[in-house]
This record gives structure tokens, sequence and C-alpha cells, in this order.
């Protein structure tokens, strides 16, 4: 579902964001990127939906050929992703269901479609009861599903969520991840980057590990510390 | 026909066009002034074209011919202007007939009653063409064998000639810079409504809305800018056409000014697209540059 070769990033200031990083993900995984901030696992996430572009290797996502796309076919490829962050992106003189049906009316999506979608993605993340309100009524966790269930509605085959706990209490954090698996289960390839110790120990699910721009360890059921699980390191 | 699509397109437009009143005016107002200017000068172009027209299809070369020129020379000078493309008529005017022609034209003003001989030479009455063929074909005359003198209004047509391209000179360039300024204005509107929405627009582009779907709005936006600029500027310039004008046609009757030189709806249709044109143009720019980055 996801494959990056050879790839590196590095920014015009000259800081190298990402070296040589091999990486393939299969559809249906779930995979956590951890590592210390500034190991570059957010720009990791920002070259899967081309926010930026790799300066050298290879990226496929869902057949599409990232480091190569033109620029007037980003829109296409963000169609196959949806994209949760840490501080939600919401709009805020937008309800609920706005915010959500606002993914799929700015696609062009047809108003019957929306209609049958974003009740489905609210019930989906229990806040079909407060699609009226808007995030400044919402808690945190709420305001999070409410990002979620947007970056859901357009049926993404893949959901890159970058630090989606950074901002949220422990027991909002368990409400988040609890939803993240459940899509997982329906069959989204989920891909959380995380410095969320609880919530990695706590799920056991793939973990690739980030130092400095470069993958140095890849678990196949990890912990966020190094060495409570199985070791494989692929490059570094 | 998805009546949900065209209502969520119409409220974006709206909310864009609604966000900056003051900015909004200012571009409408711009816009506005240039258009005027524009008609004020499509319209003082035509008539002025009218009137040199008019005064230019007038203009006619005479070549006084030496007293001794032969039948042989009268005949030569025939042929060559018969043969010239440039010439669209050309007629021997014999001295009697010249001397009773200016008579007629002088009537009660001068009395050739007393002339005891004609003084008048043979002429050729020449007219040419293309007012700008005047001088060149005036010289060419001059030179044949038994021309000894070549007249015509010099200086009107070449005055006339640099006056029009003046004119048009410095209208264009006063155009050129308002169009200029309507144009950056509309820009500068529109990315303050693109630096308001600027969060909406990260959104859409994270959830694949495509550039020309987030540009639409915008360009409304200034399309509209620039058709009610246009319509304000119509309606200015139909109201100073119903009251201004007639009272100039009064007041400058020598001018042979001609009532309607132009059509007014052709008119107002043109300066309408204009209108549109700048407002859509100066919007893909502004919105083009932040979709950019």
């Amino acid at each position: 579902m996801i494959a990056l070769r050879g790839v590196s990033l590095v920014y015009p200031n000259g800081v190298r964001a990402l070296d040589d990083i091999n990486l393939e993900i299969a559809k249906g995984e779930f995979v956590f990127l951890v590592g210390h901030s500034g190991t570059g696992k957010s720009s990791l996430l920002r070259l899967l939906y081309r926010e930026a572009r790799s300066t050298a290797g290879e990226i496929v996502v869902d057949g599409i050929r990232v480091d190569r796309l033109r620029r007037n076919r980003i829109a296409a490829l963000r169609r196959h992703l949806g994209v949760v962050f840490q501080d939600f992106k919401l709009l805020v003189d937008k309800t609920v269901w706005e915010n959500v049906a606002f993914a799929m009316q700015v696609t062009g999506a047809h108003t019957r479609d929306i209609m049958r979608q974003a009740p489905r993605v609210l019930d989906l993340v229990g806040l079909s009861h407060k699609s009226r309100m808007y995030p400044t009524e919402l808690s945190g966790g709420e305001q999070q599903r409410t990002a979620i269930a947007r970056a859901l509605v357009n049926n993404p085959k893949i959901l890159l969520c970058d630090e989606p706990t950074g901002n949220l209490d422990p027991a909002n954090t368990t409400e988040i991840t609890a939803l993240l698996q459940r899509i997982n289960l329906k069959g989204t390839t989920v891909v959380v980057a995380t410095h969320n110790q609880a919530v990695v120990d706590r799920m056991r699910r793939r973990v690739v590990r980030l130092d400095d721009g470069r993958i140095t360890t890849d678990e196949e059921r990890g912990y966020y510390y190094l060495g409570l699980g199985q070791t494989q390191v692929l490059s570094g | 026909m998805d009546w949900g699509k065209l209502k969520f397109f119409l409220g974006e437009v709206t909310r864009n066009f609604s966000r900056n009143t003051g900015m909004q005016m200012t571009a409408i107002g711009t816009v506005a002034i240039t258009i005027v200017l524009l008609g004020m000068f499509l319209f003082v172009r035509a008539a002025l074209a009218d009137v040199g027209a008019s005064l230019l299809a007038k203009i006619e070369i005479s070549a006084y011919l030496s007293p001794d020129a032969t039948p042989a020379q009268i005949h030569a000078i025939g042929r060559f202007l018969a043969q010239d493309p440039r010439v669209e008529s050309a007629q021997f005017i014999p001295k009697r007939q010249g001397l009773a022609e200016l008579r007629e034209r002088t009537k009660g003003t001068i009395d050739t009653a007393l002339l005891t001989e004609n003084p008048l030479p043979d002429k050729y009455r020449i007219k040419v063409r293309a007012t700008e063929q005047v001088p060149s074909v005036a010289a060419e005359v001059r030179r044949l064998t038994g021309v000894a003198n070549v007249v015509y209004g010099q200086q009107v047509v070449q005055r006339l000639l640099q006056l029009g391209a003046v004119l048009r000179r410095i209208g264009i360039v006063v155009i050129a810079i308002f169009f200029a300024v309507a144009g950056i204005i509309i820009a500068n509107t529109i990315r303050l409504t693109v630096f308001a929405r600027r969060r909406e627009i990260a959104i859409m582009q994270l959830v694949g809305a495509t550039n020309t779907y987030i540009r639409l709005p915008f360009i409304c936006e200034g399309l509209l800018d620039g058709c009610i600029g246009a319509a304000l500027a119509v309606g200015l310039l139909a109201v100073a056409r119903a009251t201004l004008w007639p009272r100039l046609l009064e007041a400058l009757p020598w001018a042979q000014l001609t009532a309607t030189p132009l059509d007014a709806r052709v008119l107002a249709a043109e300066l309408l697209a204009v209108g549109a044109a700048i407002g859509i143009v100066a919007s893909w720019i502004a919105v083009g540059r932040h979709l950019r980055t």
C-alpha cells in the first residue's frame, strides 16, 4: 500500500530531515512511527501526502508514484488519503456536520452522497448527537473525533495521523486510540506518528523508530522503547 | 442539477464577497472609473475620427500647371495620375473653368469683373484615396514636367494626423495606468479574502479539492467586482450621453460631430466584458500566487 525506497528529504535551508528511508507498509496494516521530536516523523508523513517533495528516492502510495507526481495530480492523490493532525485543523465557524460535509463538498461530491456518508462517519466516531455543535463547544477528544470523521468521509484507503493524541488527556487519548483501532479493523491502513509511549505500548502494533532522519528499528509488535520486543534493524 | 452543490458554491461566493466590504467598494469604484475613462476615450475617439474623416474627405490636391506647359505635357500628367493606384480621381480644370469657379465661390465678396485677364493657370484637381498618401502623391506630382506648383491642405492634414496619433497615445497610456491600478486593487481585495480563508483553503487542499475548485469562488468574487464596476460605469456613461452630448453637439456645430458615433449597446457590452476580464485576470493571479506556495 505504501512503499518508500531510498527516500531522502533535504529542506531548502539545508536541513536533512530524512536520509535513505526504506519502508514497506502493507494494506490494512497499523504502523506507529516513533522517535524524538525533530527526527523526521512528520516529514515522512508530509512526503506521503505530498505536502513536501522528496529530494531522492521512490515513493509509492496506493499505486501512485508520489515522488514524480505533477502538481495538478496532488488533489487526486489526497482523495486516497485521510490526514489527521495534533491541532485538529477544524473550521471554527462551521458545525461538526459542516466540517465533515465540507471535505466532501469541496471535492465536488453529490449532495445525495454527502447526506448518506456524513451520518455514517459521525456515527462511527460517536458524534451523531453533537453534529450541530461548533468545535469550540466540544472537548479536545471530540474535536479530534470530528477531524477523524472528516478524514474518513471520502472513504480513504489510508489514514495518516500526525500526533493525533498530542493535545489530549489520557482518557481522550484512550478513546482516540480505540477509534483508530476500530477504523483499522474495517480495513483502512493506519499510520500514526507519535511520541506517546502509553499508546504505543498498549497497542503492541508495528513500530518503526526514526532517529536523526533514519529508520533505526522496525518491530512487528513493538514497544515505544527499543529492547522490549523483537528488534530488526533495517538501515543505519 | 444538484441544488445542494449550487447552494454551497453560491454560499462560498457570497461569504467571500461580503467579507471585506470596504475593499470591495474600493475595487468596484476603481473599475468604474477605469471603465468610464475607457468608454469616454472610445466615444471621443470615434467622434474625432468622424470629424477627421469629414475634414479629410474634403482635402484635395491642386496641381497648378506652368503657363508654358504643352498639351502633350498636360496629357502626360493626366496619364500619370490615371495610372497611379493611390489616386481616386483627377480632373483637369482649364483656367477658364477655374475662374468661373472662383467667381462662384467668391460671389458677393470680391468683384472679379475688375479682372482684365484671367490670372489663373490651368490645374489638375486630384483626390487621393488615403489621407496619409496626400503628401507623397503631392511631392511626386510636383516633380512632373509642366507642373508649376502643388497646393493642398498640408498643415491641416499633418496636424490632424498628428493630433489623432498624440491623443491616441495619451489615451492608451492613461487607460493602461488605470487598468493596472484597478487590477492591483482587485487582486489585493481578493488576497485579503484568501488570507482570511487560508485555513479553509489549507483544509480544501488537504482533502483533495482541485486548485480549480478552490480558485473558482475567488474568481467569481473578482468577476463580481469587475462586472458591478463596469455596470456602474456604463450607467454613468449612458446618463452623460443622454444629458451632456446633445448640449455639446449644440455648442459646437462647426465641429460637425455625428450624433451617435458609436452603437451604444455594442459599447456597453464591450465595456462590461472588459470589466469582467479585469476581475477575472486579477483574481486569477491573486489566488494563483497563494496556491503555488
